[in-house]
């Protein structure tokens, strides 16, 4: 009798393990997007980064459809506004086509999660950008970080060349509202307040005091920012 | 104690079987009787956790050979089509069998087609599948058919209500489908289980359709490792896929959302470029699927005079060219705004230059940083590399109407008359771990894709893809002069459950018995009908 049931505990195991395995997906082998690009030129050397990120670092990149690669070595070029990744299947640089994307973002060194849109930006020199998205919402507030060469006073770079160049920063900070379009903004007290009611003004200040937020760069403008927002402060843009 | 266990397995069984009808599909016809070269309707309902985003539908012999059969969208766990059945089918019993290809419980329904030239058998019976079980339906009692009269004369309007108690509703998974179609009395074919395992690899198809192959080494016959596979799909802005093969040689790729028929070329290379390949296809429709018994099955009078009716009308609606149902446009899907090659640096169109008569000289004359050379009949050719100033060594990519090319001398003849436009790209291109050095992408005038000779490793196909949906023809679109003679007077296979839903419709020529039939599935995986059959005198 033992044995019977046994073999009956038996014979539901090996159903069980049937059944199971049926219901098993196959693995997918087969991938629907591919990235797009062109490689990567080195830039011409002076003082100054032309990358946001000079090392490569772990992000994801999103693609007009939607759908998401991570796991990817990405750099994003400040000078040439393009996102950089490391393929190491064939150990390429590669530049991805700015219009296969819709946006991408990595973790920076700090452990910090820095998000890109691309947009197009119909102000002075019009075309497709990546913006950082610093703070999101019905008004976003996105830092276009550029970085452009300018002349500066000579120097001699590590090699002894004598070099009047460098990489500068240029960054363009805006209000963004998807009706509105953009409106430029500089990272200080006054610019935030100035986009304010003037009424509201004093009751911003104070609590600007009140939450010890002193607007003199870019972390305390976007702490501010979200302030306002918590707050359900109007901004007039 | 043994009476316990067996009323256990016992238990289990039905459990078992009750739980594979719930997960499983289910498949409705507009008829359950056809005549060759008609036109068959059909609605699939799926469980609601089905991952496929296709579902196939197959028309299959005795035997088990495939005749034909469509793709169909799932949406909404639901998909409806059609498939239009061969004048060339003899007449016999067919299964309609409908598979999502990873499925190992496959749904089929049972029909009888008789061939419109030869009739019947002279014996007046057939061998129908014996011994299957069918699948059960459950009678909405509180589903009201009402306003369907019992009688109607030829070309009268009819008009029904379909009230539908809101607690059904509540309950009701995606639509309900409604027909009207003629009807031959005591005939019926069930729908059934079939427990099979699908001949091939398969993985998930969420939308499109899947293809899937080996490469075998056309000297060993064995698999090819890392042999490179490419699926280009001809077009203004091509369409192309590539997969790297493993040990196992087998490769697949998954086409999007396309509609319809369209050209697709695979081919293979090996890196080495000394191996010769050789691509198979998988054969999508070798289920290995339980051997069919029959059982002969002797025709009723009622049946025959309806095939002989049936014959009758299909004959004559070929002669007045009197479709059944109209194709609608495909829906317009979202493409890459570029092709894969990327943006091109340049762009030529040879047809407004002077005739040159080979692409050597076009290359000559009209495309800068492109070196064509045709020296001892062994062609080369090389494009500027425009970021840092030399030619790339390597061949760049060359695509003819977006098809991927090695052979140079396909390309050799072409003359400017040939030619409708030519891209360049002129850097570096890169696509997923393929590496261009600089792509020519030539378009031709007649876009036939001919010049592409097929081999071993290249293979040329017009592939069936998803099917558009398609309306049923009113007679409203027809000469009215015309004979009406409609088997199918309604089709409505999604319709939205509402408490109350009103449906028109017009008797034909076409004398006889007529059913309304409404199906739908509920949440639990049960489907459900109600029908009322009248008479048309």
């Amino acid at each position: 009798m033992a044995n019977r049931i046994l073999y009956i505990i038996f014979f539901f195991g090996l159903l069980a393990t049937t059944s199971l395995k049926a219901q098993e997906k196959l693995p997918q082998k087969w991938t629907a997007e591919k990235i797009k690009g062109t490689r990567q030129i080195p830039y011409a050397s002076y003082s100054g980064l032309p990358f946001l990120n000079d090392k490569f670092a772990t992000g994801e990149i999103e693609f007009l459809d939607g759908s998401k690669m991570d796991s990817l070595g990405l750099r994003y070029s400040s000078y040439r506004d393009e996102v950089i990744y490391f393929n190491t299947a064939i150990s390429a640089q590669i530049i991805i086509d700015k219009i296969s994307l819709n946006g991408f973002s990595f973790t920076d060194e700090n452990g910090q999660k820095r998000i890109f849109r691309r947009q197009y930006y119909d102000g002075f020199m019009p075309g497709n950008r990546y913006f950082e998205v610093l703070s999101d919402g019905d008004i976003a507030l996105l830092v276009y970080r550029k970085v452009i060469l300018q002349v500066c006073p000579p120097y001699n770079d590590n090699s002894g060349v004598l070099k009047n160049m460098s990489y500068q920063d240029a960054y363009n900070y805006y209000l963004y509202n998807r009706q509105k379009g953009y409106d430029l903004i500089r990272i200080n007290k006054n610019s935030l307040l100035s986009k304010i009611d003037k009424l509201t003004q004093k009751s911003v200040k104070k609590l600007l005091r009140k939450n010890k937020i002193e607007v003199n760069d870019e972390l305390s403008f976007i702490k501010a920012w979200n302030l306002l927002k918590e707050n359900g402060i109007t901004v007039n843009f | 104690m043994e009476r316990k266990i067996v009323i256990l397995l016992l238990l289990f069984a039905s459990l078992t079987i009750k739980a594979q009808e719930k997960e499983s599909l289910n498949l409705f016809t507009d008829r359950d009787l056809y005549v060759s070269g008609e036109t068959l309707l059909l609605k699939v309902f799926t469980s609601a956790s089905e991952q496929s985003g296709i579902v196939n539908i197959d028309l299959i012999n005795r035997t088990g050979k495939k005749i034909t059969g469509a793709i169909l969208e799932i949406n909404n766990h639901q998909a409806d089509g059609f498939v239009y059945l061969p004048d060339s089918l003899s007449s016999g019993f067919y299964l309609l069998r409908t598979s999502t290809r990873i499925d190992n419980i496959l749904t089929s329904k049972e029909l009888y087609i008789a061939n419109r030239f030869t009739g019947l058998p002279a014996s007046n019976s057939d061998m129908q599948p014996a011994r299957v079980i069918p699948l059960k339906e459950t009678f909405a009692q509180n589903l009201e058919i009402a306003g369907v009269e019992k009688q109607y004369k030829l070309r009268e309007n009819g008009h029904a209500i379909l009230q539908l108690p809101n607690e059904l509703i509540s309950q009701v998974d995606g639509d309900v489908s409604v027909s009207i179609a003629g009807n031959a009395q005591d005939f019926t074919t069930p729908q059934f289980l079939q427990k099979s395992e699908p001949g091939a690899t398969q993985s998930i198809v969420r939308e499109g359709i899947n293809i899937e192959g080996i490469i075998t080494d056309l000297k060993t016959g064995k698999p090819f490792k890392n042999a490179i596979v490419y699926l280009s799909i001809p077009d203004s802005i091509p369409g192309f896929q590539y997969f790297i093969t493993l040990e196992d040689g087998l490769f697949n790729f998954q086409i999007g959302k396309y509609y319809g028929k369209i050209p697709v070329v695979i081919q293979c290379f090996a890196k080495d470029k000394s191996s010769l390949l050789k691509i198979t296809l998988s054969d999508h429709n070798k289920f290995k699927n339980e051997t069919q018994a029959f059982e002969r099955r002797i025709f009723t009078p009622e049946f025959i005079k309806y095939v002989e009716k049936a014959t009758s009308a299909i004959t004559f609606r070929k002669i007045f060219n009197q479709q059944e149902i109209t194709i609608q446009p495909a829906p317009v899907v979202k493409r890459d705004a570029y092709p894969y090659y990327g943006i091109p640096t340049k762009t030529i169109d040879p047809q407004l230059f002077i005739d040159l008569p080979n692409f050597n000289d076009i290359s000559k004359e009209l495309l800068p940083g492109v070196k064509f050379r045709n020296y001892n009949r062994n062609p080369t050719l090389q494009v500027l590399n425009m970021a840092q100033l030399f030619y790339f060594t390597e061949q760049p990519l060359l695509l003819l109407d977006g098809i991927p090319i090695r052979d140079l001398n396909v390309i050799k003849d072409m003359g400017t008359k040939d030619i409708d436009k030519i891209e360049i790209c002129q850097n570096e291109r890169f696509y997923g771990d393929l590496i261009f050095p600089g792509v020519v992408a030539i378009y031709t005038s007649k876009a036939d894709y001919t010049r592409v000779p097929e081999s071993n490793d290249l293979i040329k196909l017009n592939l069936e893809v998803i099917q558009p949906r398609a309306i049923l023809n009113t007679p409203s679109e027809q000469r009215l002069s015309d004979p009406d003679l409609r088997q199918v007077l309604l089709w409505k296979p999604s319709l939205k459950p509402a408490p109350k839903m009103e449906l028109d419709f017009r008797t034909s020529d076409i004398k006889g018995n007529f059913k309304l039939i409404v199906h739908g599935k509920t949440r639990d995986g049960s489907t459900f009908y109600k029908e009322q059959i009248f008479e048309v005198n």
